[in-house]
């Protein structure tokens, strides 16, 4: 019975495949964008402008205080009734860009905050704009501190990413639901789902450590 | 160049600048001493408004600092500002330091700024040490790069705050020949600093604070023979008896 289930498995694969090129999609793109939007937000919670901060501030703690499964279907189902009428794909994609923009705003953040504030001092001084002691003085010693904990921020992001097959999106954890159906093996099953997602997390675990490493090591030079 | 009239500042409540009143002129040597807490690095941070005054005003170059609408990207540039600790950007080389501001606000060309920060750091003595990170150069070599930093702007003033408080005593004459030299060009200087040698050998006036007022000016001669006031007799008591 076992090496029926298999071979049917393995007749699925393409199906696999599909999904996890879904939940490639649906992170890649949410990554993308909730990292532009988590530095521009995570740079203006780090400056001086007391309402902006503070409104950010508000919106992250709620995001971070809240089930992202409750987001979802908030974006999903709840919108409609305003008017916001959305597929699964861009619901997902929305949903999870603010929880990846959420987090990374804070480690931005973080990153800014940890940079002694002689060197913005220093570059004040000096007659360098805003913009530019952020962009030539802060943020490349900030993004030391800001790189390894963002990797390792987008591995969780991956997996969180399973949770939009509650709202229809077909990606790998959906498939896994739609073959246990077919093929009740669920630890065959999902044991596959897991590895599909240990192949997309597993160099970003490393990616994380070479550059925690590496910025260790920088650090101690400096 | 530099004019403090009725000048007040607080943090919160405490006054730490209290009627302020003093010119400088161009091509003058003050040094600034006084207890710790005297208001005199607040002092001199005002004049490129690092810290903000509440009252009064404040003129360096013809321009009105103590006026909010001023834009202070252009007086910055003519401020060479040193820092007690040094302030080096780490992420950068000695030559990358240097030429920064001269690249990005005084929109000097690349190579340029690079010749020029060459010559500057062959000045402070430090040519062979362009491509040296700050972790790497001792602490009088940061300060004497901080230094060409300022020099690279070619600013009309130069302020040091505390410029060899942190540093280790062996390293302090190789940072103050380059600012007596300095002095010597004719640079406008203010210099907040104990370093009674420095000031002898330089300064035109020192200026006293305490609890945030001026309580004297005087040549250095007069002032470490002969001070006028109670609380410098003390001050200085405290200071020369080592």
């Amino acid at each position: 019975m076992w090496s029926f289930y298999f071979s049917e498995l393995i007749h699925s694969l393409p199906f696999f495949l599909k999904g996890l090129w879904m939940t490639v999609a649906v992170s890649g793109l949410s990554l993308i964008m909730g990292t532009i939007i988590g530095f521009i937000w995570g740079i203006i919670r780090a400056s001086r402008n007391k309402i902006l901060r503070s409104l950010i501030g508000a919106w992250v703690d709620l995001i971070r205080g809240t089930p992202f499964l409750v987001q979802v279907f908030i974006v999903f189902f709840i919108l409609p009734g305003i008017g916001i009428e959305l597929e699964a794909f861009p619901a997902a994609v929305i949903a999870l860009t603010n929880l990846a923009a959420c987090f990374i705003c804070e480690i931005v953040a973080g990153g800014i905050l940890a940079v002694p504030s002689g060197q913005r001092e220093a570059a004040r001084a000096s007659g360098l704009s805003a913009y530019q002691q952020l962009r030539y003085i802060i943020l490349p010693q900030a993004m030391r501190t800001i790189l390894p904990p963002l990797v390792g921020q987008y591995v969780l992001l991956v997996k969180d990413s399973s949770v939009v097959s509650a709202i229809g999106v077909v990606d790998v954890t959906r498939v896994g639901w739609l073959t246990v159906q077919r093929i009740p093996e669920g630890i065959m099953v999902f044991g596959l789902v897991g590895i599909l997602y240990f192949v997309i997390c597993y160099p970003l675990i490393n990616l994380s450590n070479i550059l925690e490493r590496r910025m260790t090591v920088v650090a101690t030079k400096l | 160049m530099i004019s403090f009239k009725n000048v007040n500042k607080w943090f919160g409540d405490l006054h730490v600048l209290n009627n302020i009143n003093l010119e400088v002129e161009k091509g003058e040597v003050v040094v600034v001493c006084g207890p710790s807490g005297s208001g005199k690095s607040t002092l001199i941070r005002c004049i490129n408004r690092l810290e903000p005054i509440q009252e009064g005003e404040l003129i360096v170059d013809d321009m009105k600092v103590h006026d909010k609408k001023t834009n202070m990207t252009q007086i910055r540039a003519e401020i060479g500002f040193i820092f007690q600790s040094f302030n080096l950007y780490p992420h950068m080389t000695a030559l990358g330091n240097v030429t920064i501001a001269p690249i990005k606000v005084r929109k000097v060309k690349k190579e340029e700024a690079e010749k020029l920060g060459q010559q500057t750091l062959e000045r402070v003595g430090l040519g062979g040490k362009a491509g040296a990170y700050p972790a790497q150069l001792s602490g009088g070599q940061q300060q004497r790069v901080a230094i060409a930093r300022g020099l690279c702007m070619r600013p009309k003033i130069m302020l040091f705050d505390e410029p060899t408080s942190a540093l280790d005593p062996e390293m302090i004459n190789e940072v103050l020949d380059v600012m007596v030299d300095l002095a010597k060009e004719g640079m406008t200087m203010i210099v907040v600093t104990h370093e009674m040698g420095f000031a002898r050998e330089v300064a035109k006036r020192v200026v006293f604070m305490d609890e945030g007022q001026i309580i004297e000016i005087a040549p250095p001669e007069k002032f470490f023979t002969k001070p006028k006031s109670d609380r410098a007799k003390l001050f200085l008591s405290k200071i020369l008896t080592h």
